[in-house]
């Protein structure tokens, strides 16, 4: 089975700090989002199955020659890499258009996974969009993965319930984070990673001429949290504000 | 020069940082209160290849250099240094058998040892000497193919471990020390119960009595009468993996005082606010950074050495600085804690009494200051 992982390049939010709600990403080392890690971990897990190689794709900055060799170290056979430079924060139809057609260019794909959203943004659009760009069934939400002839059973985590839905390959899968506990690679494994093979073009070289964007994002702010300084002379009080800010009892 | 960490670095940090803290951290108080690292840590450590790290290749090593290898092992150490007591002991050792070992010897050892099936020992020390090892008695004699081998062997790591220990003793036709290797768990091999350490708890240490135990002669490591070299060799090289638990004490520590710092309050304001506190958490921070350096340092010179005069001498300024700081830092992070630093439910008062091993093990520091002005003065 061919399966295809993207996984976007993210800032490390573990380092990320914020400041006058801010986040400041200077000299913060780029990354994979978690739930990109729990996608991965499906398709190699699949692969060990059945067989067959597991490509990640990513669209990135410079650098993602480095990123990716975490995705290499955890099981992914190659890498398919688009270097985007230009533009300082992709948007989600750009990204989708370019990773679509990296997909294409590998030729025969069976199934193509996602995280549900990027760890950074959780726009939670581009596996959707790829999905359209290609043609493809696309099942979101999932947390089981069955493989049986040919076809897939999925699990899907849903507010109320859960949903079982039997869906025909090829595919597009956006995954959540319950899916797996992704593998930690060896010491081994993270120095040969580097030696798998990988393909890295620029966006322009994909595409030709690359769209423009058309949503541009005005600001990024953290949430404000203002200490609500209550104060409460006994116990029993401070019982009832508890209760009264929902974190004692059940709602 | 590019003080900075490769990409293959950086991920082996957060492989060993993502272990330690996803399946060491949650069994960190059975480790202290048992004074055993369980055996799945040790075998999901082994499966992560941490136990060949800076072993070469083909004798089934990551041959990720000793640099790499400081950077992973501060991460365990961060959260149990008595599990990365047990990694660097059984580094050593098997480095000894690297490095001066006869192509049998290693292809016999050491695969076993780097898949983490078998854990090296390194025994020097004895019940009347340790910073002093030509004082050595523990006594070999030829007896055909075979040495025979007595004495008692004193604070041995890994000795409660199955695999090849490298072994010091006097060779009695010529006076002379000569270094073997061992089997432990062979005939007249046998154990004290384990020593109760202050700190480093799930390392274990034992005494080991060797009566009549039989070497054959290929063991002799290197040339027989030329174990010393081995031993300088040795207690240089053990001081990486002693810098590297250091280190992760003293980050761990950094950690703990900063958070105490923003956590606890003062007439409602986080003691952050004192100056007194903002200058021990710059002093902790200073240490952690110059260590830090001066540690990856030593791996690095551990890859490139062919000197190991020189390299000792390096070693023994580093261990003096990386290990000061370990414990003045932790010290201060405890401080910051006031009274609550000192009951066992908060972690610094474990730090403290991890950070002040250091100081004694492979070499005190006094030896190592010896050990630097003589190289000095009297070169
Ligand atoms: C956790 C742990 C693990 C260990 N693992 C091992 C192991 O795997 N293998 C092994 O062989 N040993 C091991 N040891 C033993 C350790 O290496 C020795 O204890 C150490 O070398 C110091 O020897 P000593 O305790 O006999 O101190 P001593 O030699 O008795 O020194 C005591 C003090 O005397 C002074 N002193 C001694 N000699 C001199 C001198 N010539 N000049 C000036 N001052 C001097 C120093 O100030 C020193 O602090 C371990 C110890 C511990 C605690």
């Amino acid at each position: 089975m061919n399966i295809v992982v993207a996984m976007k390049q993210i800032p490390d939010l573990q380092q990320v700090r914020i400041k006058n709600r801010k986040p400041i990403l200077d000299d913060v080392p780029l990354t994979f989002g978690n739930i990109d890690r729990n996608a991965l971990e499906a398709a190699v897990l699949i692969k060990e199955q059945v067989g067959g190689s597991v490509t990640v794709v990513a669209a990135g900055k410079e650098g993602l020659e480095d990123t990716v060799k975490e995705a290499l170290a955890a099981g992914a056979d190659q890498a398919y890499l688009i270097i985007c430079n230009e533009q300082e924060d992709i948007e989600s139809s750009i990204s989708a258009k370019l990773l679509a057609e990296a997909i294409k260019q590998l030729g025969s794909v069976d199934l193509v996974l996602f995280g549900e959203g990027s760890g950074d943004n959780y726009s939670s659009q581009v596996g959707s969009r790829v999905a359209e760009l290609l043609d493809l069934p696309q099942v979101g939400y999932v947390e089981r993965i069955e493989l049986t002839a040919g076809e897939l059973v999925v699990t899907r985590s849903l507010e109320d319930g859960k949903e079982v839905v039997q869906v025909a390959l090829p595919a597009v899968l956006t995954v959540v984070t319950d899916l797996n506990q992704p593998r930690i690679p060896s010491v081994t494994q993270i120095l040969k990673a580097g030696r798998k093979p990988k393909k890295v073009m620029s966006d322009q070289e994909l595409l030709g001429a690359v769209p423009t964007p058309k949503v541009k994002t005005l600001s990024n702010l953290a949430p404000e949290i203002k200490r609500k300084q209550i104060q409460v002379g006994t116990a029993v009080e401070l019982v009832e504000k508890l209760q009264a800010e929902g974190f004692l009892g059940r709602a | 020069m590019d003080f900075t960490l490769s990409s293959e670095q950086l991920l082996v940090q957060r492989m060993a940082k993502d272990y330690a803290e996803q399946y060491i951290q949650p069994l960190a108080e059975q480790i202290e209160s048992e004074n055993e690292v369980p055996k799945d840590i040790l075998e999901g450590l082994a499966e992560l290849d941490l136990f060949g790290m800076p072993m070469p290749e083909a004798y089934g090593g990551a041959e990720a250099g000793y640099d790499t290898y400081v950077v992973a092992l501060e991460q365990i150490a961060k959260v149990s240094c008595g599990s990365a007591m047990i990694i660097s002991a059984h580094t050593l050792g098997l480095g000894a058998i690297n490095n001066f070992g006869t192509e049998e010897q290693k292809q016999k050892y050491m695969p076993r040892c780097c898949r983490g099936e078998h854990i090296a020992s390194f025994a020097f020390t004895e019940p009347g000497t340790g910073s002093d090892p030509k004082q050595i008695t523990t006594t070999a004699v030829r007896d055909g193919s075979h040495f025979v081998i007595n004495g008692t062997k004193r604070f041995i790591s890994n000795g409660t471990h199955p695999g090849p220990m490298v072994l010091f003793a006097r060779d009695q036709e010529n006076g002379k020390i000569t270094a073997f290797i061992v089997e432990k768990f062979g005939e007249g091999y046998s154990v004290s119960k384990p020593w109760e350490k202050l700190g480093w708890h799930g390392g274990d240490l034992v005494d080991v009595y060797l009566k009549d135990v039989r070497v054959p002669a290929e063991n002799v490591l290197g040339e027989r009468g030329s174990g010393y070299p081995i031993l300088q060799y040795g207690i240089a090289f053990g001081k990486i993996g002693m810098n590297a638990i250091a280190l992760g004490t003293l980050l761990a520590a950094y950690e703990e005082a900063v958070t105490y710092a923003k956590e606890k309050t003062h007439r409602g304001e986080p003691i952050a606010k004192f100056q007194t506190i903002q200058l021990r958490v710059a002093d902790i921070a200073m240490k952690y950074e110059a260590s830090r350096w001066i540690a990856y340092r030593l791996g690095c010179l551990a890859n490139q050495t062919k000197d190991y005069a020189d390299f000792a001498r390096e070693a023994a300024m580093a261990k003096v600085i990386v290990a000061e700081n370990a414990f003045w830092g932790t010290r201060i992070a405890l401080d910051i804690h006031g009274s609550y630093g000192l009951m066992a439910d908060y972690k610094i008062s474990r730090l403290y009494r991890d950070a002040v091993m250091g100081a004694q093990i492979e070499g005190v520091i006094d030896m190592q200051k010896v050990i630097v002005a003589g190289s000095i003065l009297f070169k």
